[in-house]
């Protein structure tokens, strides 16, 4: 007999349908699986055939083929257990078969007959198209963020055939009035002194600027880096799907709410391989930690550290917002639109103050020229950052808050969106003299720091945005005014190599 | 055999692997040069130092080998087509400063002046990772110091050595560069100071230990600074840490009862830590060149002319800033909170004093540059 059930697999961030076919005949005993499954589906096998008994059915003696169709695609994971026992039972006719129209299962079956959560449940559903999705109980926020209501919840294979025979009505899904769970993202407050790089922060998360943070241990370039993600607005809806899409595939967890809201941070250790950065691997191409930051924040703590090929992994997508991967059998391009944010020491002693460095000018040579080269051409904030003073940390109450400075983002996003389209970071430098237009003082500024070389021709369009952005912040009109020149000039710290100081 | 010169011997020889100056001048104190090179070649027996030397591992396969390498007319030729003269220990134009000294260099190569060295030499030494005041010190110093006619002998490192020549350069004065370099002089070191190499070359003078070729190894610099000592007559160390090359300089300057001055520095400030502490030890402060000519028995009636200071003045609003910086450097936080001021006002004095050349700014601190304000 045969059955055909609907079902899905990821691949990258994306889901991708799969038939189920089973077909049940009489011959000699066996279970086999077809399609190019791997070796997680391939042991399904086992799982299903103790579920189905565990659940108090039948698994008579025949012969089970399964196929998971299109056959010619890899296909990964414990999701289409669900799916194959479900297959199994209807062509078995421990099931009717038309009760499977209209509906796509997917979970991974324990051999007691529960039910488990699955990563990529979120994708899956999607690929599955007009289906209610029969889901593990775990997976139902995931799914229902991405497909709303009409998802069918269950915490067993007996108590899915039940509801199926019509013997007992669905299980009821777990309350559907959550709050946003999330823990509030680190405060502003709680940050001390500091002003240039609040500053900094404040800049970056209005204009979209990758940020390079420069300064020794123990200055709190990590504490001040985490703080981004709280600065920046919520995610628009159709970011925050691609997020959660990417989140739910990689199998990380995912907020109570189902759908992620705010801007992920994302902080890899400075170890990490190419590709659990930029994602790949073998057979389903899990995505990586700038796939997993989409929206968000990416943190690289000892940028120096990282090897130069994975940060050279960086440039294609900070340039095109999307890692395209691709490998002999398959191909696949996840969303990967980040603020990149990364921190150094100035030198290999941590530096600090003039004439504090212990370290020899060709070390310090040497430490910069690891961090030279195109990816930090990408900076367009380069801020400094000093351990804070007695004074500072001395001062009375906190700084300012996260949410008032959220507030001077969100209005300053909102006012370049609506003037120029687009973050400011993005302003094409041909287009710079339109939307970007400089005070004749401001003009001067600039033309004097290229004629003393302290500004090379990228370093110009870049502290030509930052100030774009300082502009916004600030409120001001059309023209970049001085000031806002001379503060972005101040985010774009010139790194020195001893008596020669290298120009910016 | 007999028609190669002598000093060809020594210049060869003093290239050699794992010769160093002390097995060299034993060698030539025992044998004359070309018995030497018979020596090194095994040729002839050795005795004392030398022996001892030719007996440490691989020591004699290594002369051997360099001696077959390297003719000594090879090295004399390349010599002479670089310019450089060849001036074993007893040469007439060896400097006569060092004839007597505790380790006179065996050979020393040259070019440029030697009659430099019968004029007045100041020394003027301190830390590479020099702070924009030391910097600027060492610069006014070599400034008034050539103005007056001395010669400023220097070590041509980063940071302060390189900031008192180009000083120097800069008065136009009698003066002259001298460079005591560690490497040979065709390896200029480092390489961003080829233009002061070139300087001292051609207006002043260069010498150095090693024959041409010699790239700067760690434990020439050390032996570098004995001859800096002894060539001067004033040892003024500008800026140094609790250790460093310069106070190995102030040392061999005291061994050979050469007067040390040092200049002061803020206390407890690291980048003057070593200056302070010869200071302490019996050093004479200095403040500026005529100090230095005071030491030197100048009779000078009027102070050295110090070029017009041409940087527009600053602003009344600027002049807070600047005061805050001369007390210490400080990030662009540190002048706001110190002025109580925004983040933004701080931002644009610190533009204008850095525009009009007041304050110098490197990984985000700011230094005053030059002299303060009177």
């Amino acid at each position: 007999m045969l059955a055909a059930v609907r079902s899905a697999t990821v691949f990258g961030v994306e889901g991708r349908p799969v038939t189920v076919e089973v077909h049940v005949s009489t011959g000699l005993p066996a279970f086999l699986i077809v399609g190019l499954p791997d070796e997680a589906c391939r042991e399904s096998r086992d799982r299903v055939r103790a579920a189905v008994l565990s659940s108090g059915l039948v698994w008579p003696s025949c012969r089970v083929t399964v196929n998971l169709a299109p056959s010619s695609q890899r296909k990964g994971g414990s999701g289409l257990d669900l799916a194959i026992a479900i297959g199994f039972l209807a062509a078995n006719k421990q099931l009717p078969v038309e009760q499977l129209e209209g509906l796509g299962f997917v979970g991974e079956l324990g051999l007691d007959g529960s039910m488990r959560a699955v990563s990529g449940v979120a994708p899956m559903v999607m690929a599955m198209g007009a289906v209610r999705p029969v889901v593990p109980l775990a997976s139902f926020r995931e799914a229902q963020g991405v497909v709303g209501d009409g998802v069918r919840v269950a915490a067993t294979l007996r108590e899915v055939v039940d509801a199926l025979n019509a013997d007992e009505p669905w299980p009821q899904p777990p309350d559907t009035d959550f709050h946003d769970e999330e823990p509030a993202p680190p405060d502003l407050a709680d940050v001390r002194g500091q002003a240039l790089a609040r500053q900094g922060l404040e800049v970056a998360a209005a204009g979209s600027h990758h940020m390079l943070l420069v300064g020794p241990p123990g200055s709190g370039k990590t504490m001040l880096a985490q703080r981004i993600p709280g600065l920046l607005p919520a995610l628009q809806h159709d970011v925050s799907l691609e997020a959660t899409m990417v989140h739910s595939a990689a199998g990380v967890r995912l907020p109570a709410g189902g759908l992620i809201r705010r801007a992920p941070f994302r902080a890899p250790h400075h170890s990490s391989s190419m590709v659990s950065l930029v994602g790949g691997g073998t057979t389903s191409l899990r995505p990586g930690e700038i796939s997993l930051a989409h929206g968000g924040v990416l943190f690289l703590d000892e940028l120096g550290e990282f090897a130069p090929s994975v940060l050279d992994g960086l440039r294609q997508p900070l340039e095109e917002g999307v890692i395209r991967l691709a490998r002999a059998r398959a191909s696949a391009a996840m969303p990967a639109k980040f603020l990149l944010v990364a921190a150094t020491n100035p030198c290999p002693c941590g530096g600090g103050a003039p004439g504090v460095c212990e370290c020899d000018d060709g070390a310090r040579l040497r430490y910069l020229r690891r961090l030279s080269g195109p990816l930090l051409d990408r900076f367009d904030l380069r801020v400094g950052v000093a351990r804070p003073g007695v004074d500072d940390l001395l001062a009375a109450g906190g700084g300012e808050p996260t949410a008032s400075v959220a507030q001077r983002v969100a209005a300053a996003r909102e006012r370049s969106l609506e003037r120029i389209g687009m973050a400011t970071a993005h302003i094409p430098p041909a287009q710079l003299d339109a939307l970007a237009p400089l005070h004749p003082a401001a003009r001067a500024r600039l033309r004097d720091q290229l004629e003393r070389d302290l500004l090379t021709g990228r370093g110009y369009h870049r502290v030509r945005r930052v100030a774009r952005t300082i502009a916004d912040l600030a409120g001001a009109d059309e023209l970049v005014l001085d000031e806002h020149v001379v503060m972005a000039l101040q985010l774009r710290v010139r790194l020195s190599v001893s008596s020669r100081e290298r120009a910016a | 055999m007999s028609a190669i010169p002598a000093e060809a011997y020594v210049a060869a020889l003093a290239g050699f692997r794992h010769m160093s100056v002390w097995r060299l001048g034993a060698l030539l104190r025992l044998h004359p040069p070309h018995e030497a090179w018979q020596v090194v070649l095994g040729e002839r027996p050795s005795s004392g130092l030398v022996a001892q030397a030719l007996a440490a591992k691989g020591v004699r396969p290594a002369w051997r080998e360099c001696a077959r390498e390297r003719g000594p007319m090879e090295v004399l030729e390349r010599c002479a087509a670089l310019g450089v003269r060849v001036l074993p220990y007893g040469h007439p134009d060896y400097p006569g400063g060092l004839l007597d000294d505790l380790h006179p260099p065996p050979v020393l190569f040259a070019r440029g002046d030697l009659s430099l060295l019968a004029g007045r030499r100041v020394a003027i030494v301190g830390t590479r990772n020099a702070t924009a005041q030391g910097r600027e010190t060492a610069r006014a110093l070599g400034y008034g110091l050539a103005s007056a006619g001395v010669h400023v002998v220097s070590g041509l490192a980063r940071g302060v050595d390189g900031y008192a020549h180009r000083g120097v350069l800069a008065a136009e004065g009698a003066g002259r560069p001298i460079g005591i370099v560690a490497s040979g002089l065709d390896v200029v070191y480092p390489r961003e100071h080829r233009d002061l190499w070139e300087a001292a070359a051609n207006c002043g003078l260069l010498l150095s230990e090693a024959p041409p070729g010699v790239p700067p190894e760690p434990h020439r610099f050390p032996l570098r600074n004995r001859i800096v000592a002894a060539l001067s007559e004033v040892v003024v160390v500008v800026e140094s840490r609790e250790r460093g090359g310069s106070l190995i300089t102030a040392a061999q300057a005291v061994e050979r009862d050469v007067p040390v001055m040092a200049v002061p520095g803020p206390v407890g400030r690291r980048s003057a830590s070593g200056t302070n502490g010869l200071l302490c030890d019996g050093a004479t402060p200095v403040t500026g060149a005529d100090d230095v000519l005071t030491a030197l028995s100048f009779q000078h009636g009027r102070s050295a002319v110090l070029p017009a200071d041409l940087r527009a003045r600053p602003r009344s609003a600027d002049i807070g800033a600047y005061r805050v910086l001369q007390a210490d450097p400080r990030t662009i936080d540190g002048v706001a909170l110190a002025l109580g001021n925004g983040l933004v006002e701080a931002a644009m004095s610190l533009a204008r004093l850095e525009s009009a050349g007041w304050v110098a700014q490197a990984d985000g601190w700011f230094e005053c540059v030059g002299s303060p304000l009177r």
